[in-house]
């Protein structure tokens, strides 16, 4: 600091002493360290590292309802319903907050408390204990100021979801069209991204949010992993709420996570369904891997630390063919007819049939050789419209239709056709747009319905369900 | 996955012994708890051995998190207080004042806005140098020298009026 030295300094310095370990310290925390490693190796093998959740968007009437949208007051005295009527920490043009009001020191107290009215679309998890989640919340075209609409929110819970707490959001609405977000990921707790159709990001826990451009193009997709993030750009025509339809072209981008320097991943630009036809794509990251699901039903992959090692997976010189092609997206920019999900030591496939009424036909496919070859491996129950597949790292595979979760018993590959149990407690209406697995035993869903105000947690590996509000 | 090779242990022990009484006392004087102290500077150094491998500056990423470790506890200990005083209407208000001290210093960095604080303690408590602090929190120098100074007058305001 280039300011001369005062009393303040002399206050501060004087109390330092430094506290000594007590013995052995350091071999509890390399054994902690060591087993917290294992489970992240472990979780990130399942693809569900972050934990996604699709976006059905439609504006809630909410009666009396104080904002979600501004940041939530990131500390001292300012509710979320001051932090929107007075605009504290709105974000510049370069999405960093103006500072608040110098005058006044506020009382400290507890955390922000999570802004009422909670739709949440997506959540993600770093560990077992944290996580975030993204939602409107407020009355739509009374969340601002500066601008109506601006109703993002994002809470985030320190103890599994028993409760849950205010974190500054970015200033922006739901996905509509070529604005908004509606979707979150997390690597460690302090960078994050905010996205769908829009992409902002955090580098310090959430405490600031910066919009990256895009050159308007619409980000359908994002994972991180191993200190790098990974996101599928693509340029769509739909409005409103569905802002991943009609999607012709994507590119895979990707920037270190400590920083925003996004560039396209070599060889992997420009993709589009057969016939240029609107198209998806879907992003699966492991601990080591990276998969692509291409538009046209093909696989991109290439190790995650490595964009530049991206490569086509082929079989006998040629592109290896997906067994089915994900197809157009649902509202959240997920594959509606593919759904890919690492699991175990290798890659599991839904291929969804057309729906009829409540019904569908699932198909599932497995692959040991990094999507080179798929092998058949059963069909998953036929009632509900599938949303979404999720692995665990001990194999069995989840799936969450509009009729609730289904979990298989075992795992695909070793043991011929899966079979599969309606989970329990599993009864939101409408059932779950995502559900993903933390670890073998824990996971989230999030409901289609997002006036629910919850996500679901499983604590079994998905054989039960408990409600946990975002309040 | 797991194991260290013997070299990143050396390291990792070599910047545990290095580091961690200062971390530790450096947590005391904010938490004011020698056991709380303890265990945020360990799970502190865990989450720095989790990710050893993928790490620039451990350093930086250990006062980074121990920052918000810190910001987790008050938050705790602010909804457990308000708890405490939900059922206990006749409890008194915790005073800020502590005996050892002329201002409770905790109370002081508590009460910055999280902007405020975090520089402010990287920058003062930690002793990481202003560029140091900027590429840790992603802001322009400026801005942090900035932040600081804000910093600086606001305690300077609420020590006025101890003092007055």
């Amino acid at each position: 600091m280039d300011e001369p030295r005062d009393d303040i300094d002399t206050w501060l310095e004087e109390r330092v002493t430094p506290l000594q370990p007590h013995p052995g310290t350091f071999e509890q925390i390399r054994r902690r360290a060591r087993r917290r490693k294992a489970t992240r190796a472990a979780l990130t093998a399942a693809g569900v590292v972050v934990v996604l959740a699709g976006v059905i968007a439609v504006p809630r009437l909410i009666l009396n309802g104080p904002v979600g949208s501004s940041p939530v007051a990131s500390s001292g005295t300012a509710t979320p319903v001051q932090a929107a009527s007075t605009g504290p920490g709105k974000l510049t043009g370069t999405g960093t907050p103006r500072p608040t009001d110098q005058s006044a020191i506020p009382t400290p107290t507890a955390p922000p408390a999570v802004p009422p009215n909670f739709a949440a679309s997506s959540v993600t998890f770093v560990s077992t204990s944290t996580g975030w989640v993204i939602g409107q919340a407020g009355t739509p075209g009374h969340c601002g100021p500066p601008k109506a609409y601006d109703c993002t929110s994002v809470a985030a819970t320190n103890d599994g979801g028993s409760t849950w707490h205010g974190v500054p959001a970015p200033v922006t609405g739901a996905p509509n069209g070529g604005t908004g977000v509606g979707q979150i990921r997390s690597l460690d707790g302090v960078s994050a991204w905010a996205f769908g159709p829009q992409l902002y990001a955090t580098h310090d826990g959430g405490q600031h949010w910066a919009r990256i451009p895009t050159h308007g193009m619409r980000v359908t997709g994002l994972e991180t992993v191993q200190g790098i993030v990974y996101a599928v750009w693509a340029t769509c025509a739909g409005a409103g709420a569905d802002f991943a339809a009609g999607c012709t072209t994507f590119s895979l981008y990707s920037s270190p996570a400590g920083h925003d320097d996004w560039s396209p991943v070599p060889g992997a630009t420009g993709l589009q369904a057969s016939g240029g036809a609107a198209g998806s794509a879907q992003l699966v990251l492991t601990g080591s891997t990276g998969y692509l699901m291409t538009p046209g039903g093909q696989l991109f992959s290439g190790p995650v630390t490595s964009p530049a090692g991206w490569r086509t997976v082929t079989k006998a010189g040629v592109a290896a063919p997906l067994p089915c092609a994900p197809g157009s997206s649902e509202t959240g920019g997920h594959p509606l007819q593919a759904m890919l999900a690492s699991t175990g030591s290798g890659l599991a496939l839904l291929c969804a049939g057309p729906a009829s009424g409540n019904q569908q036909a699932k198909t599932l496919y497995y692959s040991a050789d990094g999507g080179r070859s798929w092998s058949p491996a059963g069909s998953a129950p036929a009632r509900g419209v599938a949303m979404s597949l999720s692995g665990t790292p001990t194999g069995p595979l989840l799936v969450a239709t509009s009729s609730g979760i289904s979990f298989s018993t075992n795992a695909p590959g070793a043991s011929g056709a899966l079979a599969w149990r309606t989970a329990r407690g599993a009864t939101a209406p409408g059932g779950y747009s995502y559900v993903g697995m933390t670890t073998s035993d824990q996971g989230v869903a999030v409901p289609a319905d997002v006036g629910q105000d919850a996500v679901w947690f499983t604590y079994d590996g998905g054989a039960h369900w408990r409600e946990s509000p975002v309040r | 996955m797991g194991e260290f090779r013997t070299s990143d242990r050396l390291a990792a022990e070599e910047l545990f012994h290095a580091c961690y009484p200062r971390l530790a006392g450096w947590v005391r004087r904010l938490v004011d708890d020698d056991d709380t102290a303890h265990e945020i500077a360990s799970e502190a150094f865990t989450r720095l051995l989790a990710r050893w491998s993928s790490l620039d500056n451990p350093q930086s990423y250990l006062y980074m998190i121990a920052t918000n470790l810190i910001r987790d506890h008050w938050r705790k200990v602010g909804r457990e207080r308000r708890a405490l005083r939900a059922v206990s209407a006749a409890m008194p208000a915790e005073s800020v004042y502590h005996p050892s001290q002329d201002v409770d210093v905790r109370a002081l960095i508590q009460g910055l806005p999280d902007r405020l604080r975090q520089p402010f303690l990287l920058h003062y408590y930690a002793g990481f140098p202003i560029k140091d602090v900027a590429e840790m929190l992603g802001r322009p120098e400026g801005t942090v020298k900035a932040d600081l100074h804000h910093a600086r007058a606001r305690l300077r305001a609420v020590l006025g009026e101890a003092h007055g």
